[in-house]
């Protein structure tokens, strides 16, 4: 087994720029393109909200590579990794879910309806959640690993099922849109810029990684330094004998 | 070397005697079910129509609830030594897996069968699918044994394990619960129900393959 939790943590400062860069790209180019001829400006919400989506199965698929290498290797490094991709997938699930919901209120009529695509995406939110709880039950660094990585490389199932789940079944939500067999149902503006948030996203991924493990380095360095202040040391129950007078 | 169906035995062997003197599952879990099988047409209303046509998908939705109580109960109530113990034995992590899994499924068919016939009772419900009935019970025991077993393994024990195992096996269930209502569904319409089958087949699989090879790394857990 490896631990690396008394490497020193260095705090960088570029992933705040990067981000911030990334994120302004995404927005100027969202906000200029010509919005769709039919739903007008409400299709600008697409450009946040696809690529929310495709970083959920980006970091839920990380966080099942990281947690099968970590049952092979026993390196807590990749258990970091895995929980740090998971708890970004949680944030971007939520993320197109919510903008979802926003878009689906004037084009549907309602904020939420029983489709598979949106179904599946719930119960997918609420599962890594589950796997968000379970590395709260204990602070035995490696016991939480091992149970977190076998729940992480199941849990990644439901990543083909929400995104195959426009294909398999009759949904309101529209099949996609850029990766059809024949040609894309978008307009080559729309699909470049879409494309440009997909990227710009993916590196506000990235970005946020670095800076989520090394967050996730400190909590792990705190934690086995608390252990090893309550842990009893080996001739702590001997004390010094107390001679009278002193000793000379 | 005792084989590995003889290690099945013993365990579920030892969950059903435990299960015997304790009487969780018979005086509480479905005491339990039974009420909120009663409690719900208080608070939605007692138009009998609405109570017929809402009865089956309410059986499998307390059924899916209510079971993770019964399949988490064995490694809940078992304490850290007690568990030290039994890996100690020497038996394959993978037999205790699919022992306690075993015993929950008989369990679990019990617990189906009373709240079914409560069901029918209370709601009204025309049993149009009675012949797949068996065969649904099954299934859904057969799921929600492996899927609970496997949940409580990875939870262990603690604190937050009795709130944590439901919220990961409820939203995992769901391919049982659909599949056990549209099974029902379709034959009351006279459809095919083979699709729907075939999904709770490879769940059922999927979480059996799953739970045997987890089975090892979990127990290394402690």
């Amino acid at each position: 087994m490896t631990d690396r939790t008394n490497a020193p943590v260095t705090s960088r400062t570029w992933p705040w720029f990067v981000m911030a860069g990334a994120g302004l790209v995404t927005f100027v180019a969202s906000m200029t393109v010509a919005p769709d001829a039919i739903q007008g400006q409400l299709s600008r919400i697409m450009y946040v909200h696809v690529p929310s989506a495709w970083l959920a199965y980006l970091a839920f698929g990380i966080t099942m590579i990281s947690s099968a290498m970590y049952l092979w290797k026993r390196d807590l490094a990749w258990d970091r990794r895995a929980h740090a991709s998971a708890e970004i997938g949680v944030v971007f699930t939520a993320m197109a879910i919510g903008l979802g919901m926003i878009w689906a209120k004037p084009t549907w009529g309602i904020f939420w309806t029983w489709d598979a695509r949106l179904t599946l995406t719930a119960i997918m939110f609420f599962v890594y959640l589950g796997y968000l709880a379970l590395r709260r039950t204990t602070d035995d660094l490696h016991a939480r690993a091992r149970r977190a990585s076998i729940l992480g490389v199941l849990a990644v199932v439901q990543v083909p099922l929400v995104h195959f789940s426009v294909i398999w079944w009759r949904t309101l939500h529209q099949p996609p849109s850029v990766f059809e067999p024949a040609s894309p149902d978008i307009d080559t503006p729309m699909l470049l810029t879409l494309l440009l948030a997909v990227a710009c996203f993916t590196i506000i991924y990235a970005s946020m990684m670095v800076k989520r493990l090394e967050l996730a380095g400190m909590e792990d360095a705190i934690l086995v330094a608390e252990q090893v202040d309550d842990s009893v040391v080996a001739g702590e129950a001997v004390t010094r004998p107390s001679v009278e007078g002193g000793l000379a | 070397m005792i084989p590995f169906m003889a290690q099945v035995r013993t365990i579920a062997r030892r969950d059903l005697i435990r299960e015997r003197r304790s009487g969780e599952v018979v005086w509480v879990t479905i005491p339990f079910g039974g009420i909120a099988l009663l409690m719900v047409p208080l608070a939605i209303g007692t138009d009998a129509p609405t109570l017929q046509r809402i009865g089956p998908g309410l059986f499998w939705t307390i059924v899916m609830l209510f079971g993770v109580l019964i399949s988490i109960r064995q490694t809940n109530a078992e304490t850290v030594p007690q568990r030290d113990q039994v890996a100690l034995t020497g038996l394959d992590p993978a037999a205790i897996y699919v022992g306690r899994a075993t015993a929950s499924f008989f369990l679990l068919v019990v617990f189906q069968l009373v709240l079914g016939v409560v069901t029918i009772v209370l709601y009204d419900v025309p049993v149009d699918g009675a012949v797949a009935f068996p065969l649904l019970i099954v299934l859904v025991g057969a799921g929600l044994a492996l899927l609970g077993t496997l949940a409580a393994a990875i939870v262990s024990t603690g604190s937050s394990a009795t709130a944590l195992v439901p919220l990961l096996v409820a939203p995992l269930s769901i391919p049982l619960l659909i599949g056990a209502s549209q099974t029902l569904e379709a034959l009351r319409l006279g459809r095919s129900s083979l699709a729907w089958t075939l999904l709770m087949i490879v769940t059922v699989l999927v979480l059996a393959v799953a739970g045997v090879l987890a089975a090892r790394p979990l127990q290394e857990t402690g």
